[in-house]
C-alpha cells in the first residue's frame, strides 16, 4: 500500500505517520530520513525523532538526495521523511529535481508499503524570492505525484487525519 | 473541551462563540501559547495542564504551521510550539472544528 501524507508544522504526521507503518503487516521496516544535518537545531530534531522511533523495529537509511540510490531491499515497508527535504537537497546541494518523481515511482513499485511524508509550505501567501518559488512549485508538483501514486492520502491536522483520497488502513 | 482551528480570520471564533454559547472561549490561543514559549513553558506541557485546569473551555487557535518554514529561529519555534500544543488539545477534545470561509467542517 502506498500512502501520502502532508500537513503543517508540528501538524504531529510523523507521529501518525510511524503508526500506520507499525500496524502494517511488514517483514523489513526501513525509515528512510532525507535531512540533512548541519547545526544544533536539526540535530534535535533527529534525536527527537529518533526517540519517537526506538522499539518501533525500524532500520534508518540516510539519503537527502538521490533517492534512487538508497539501498532498500525490495519489498520492504518503508517511510520516506520528508519530501520537501528531499528536494531541497536535490535543488540547493549539487542534486538534479527532476530525478525526484521516477525515484518515487521505482521506490513505489518496489516496496511492500510505502508511506511519503511531505508538508504544506504552500499557504502563508508571501510571494518569495525567484528560487524560493521555484523550490514551491516544483514541490507541489512532486507533492501531487506522490498523491497520485498513493492509495490512501491524508492531510494531518492537529493530529487528526482528514483523508483527501482513499481509505485508511486500520491503524 | 472543544477545538475549533482555521487560517486567519476564518471565522473559527464566531463560530465558536455561536455554537457554544456561555462556554469558556479561549481565544486566540496561538498567541497564548507563543507567550508560553517566551516564559521558557513546553508547549505540550503546557497544553496538557490547560487540559487538566479548563477541561469545559471551547479554544479558538489559527493553523499557523502551513507557510515555508521561517528563516527565524523564534518564529520556527512559534509555529511548531503551536502544533505540538494543538495536538495535545486536539487529542484531548471531544469535537474539532475547522473553520473555512466561515463554514465549519468537523474533523472530529
Amino acid at each position: 500500500m502506498i500512502v501520502f501524507l502532508t500537513g503543517g508544522s508540528g501538524c504531529g504526521k510523523s507521529t501518525y505517520a510511524e503508526k500506520l507503518v507499525a500496524s502494517m503487516p511488514a517483514g523489513r521496516r526501513v525509515y528512510l530520513a532525507t535531512m540533512q544535518v548541519y547545526d544544533e537545531e536539526s540535530e534535535r530534531r533527529v534525536a527527537r525523532h529518533r526517540a519517537q522511533r526506538a522499539g518501533k523495529g525500524f532500520e534508518t537509511v540516510e539519503r537527502w538526495k538521490d533517492l534512487a540510490g538508497a539501498p532498500i531491499a525490495p519489498g520492504s515497508t518503508v517511510l520516506l521523511e520528508d519530501l520537501p527535504n528531499l528536494l531541497a537537497g536535490e535543488m540547493f546541494d549539487g542534486g538534479d529535481w527532476t530525478r525526484v518523481i521516477p525515484a518515487l515511482r521505482a521506490l513505489a513499485s518496489q516496496c511492500e508499503n510505502l508511506v511519503i511524508v511531505s508538508n504544506d509550505v504552500f499557504s502563508d501567501g508571501v510571494t518569495y524570492p525567484d528560487e524560493t518559488q521555484e523550490y514551491l512549485r516544483r514541490l507541489a508538483q512532486i507533492n501531487a505525484a506522490a498523491a497520485g501514486l498513493a492509495d490512501y492520502a491524508a492531510e494531518v491536522v492537529y493530529s487528526i487525519p482528514v483523508p483527501l483520497k482513499g481509505e485508511a488502513p486500520c491503524a | 473541551m472543544k477545538l475549533y482551528i482555521g487560517g486567519a480570520y476564518q471565522g473559527q471564533e464566531e463560530l465558536a462563540r455561536a455554537e457554544n454559547p456561555g462556554a469558556v472561549i479561549l481565544a486566540d490561543f496561538h498567541e497564548t501559547v507563543r507567550a508560553a514559549l517566551r516564559r521558557g513553558e513546553d508547549p505540550r506541557a503546557f497544553a496538557r495542564e490547560v487540559c487538566r485546569t479548563q477541561p469545559d473551555a471551547v479554544i479558538v487557535a489559527n493553523e499557523v504551521g502551513a507557510g515555508v518554514v521561517p528563516i527565524d529561529a523564534g518564529e520556527r519555534a512559534f509555529r511548531e510550539a503551536v502544533g505540538r500544543a494543538l495536538c495535545v488539545i486536539a487529542q484531548a477534545s471531544e469535537q474539532v472544528t475547522r473553520a473555512v470561509c466561515g463554514i465549519g467542517v468537523r474533523i472530529k
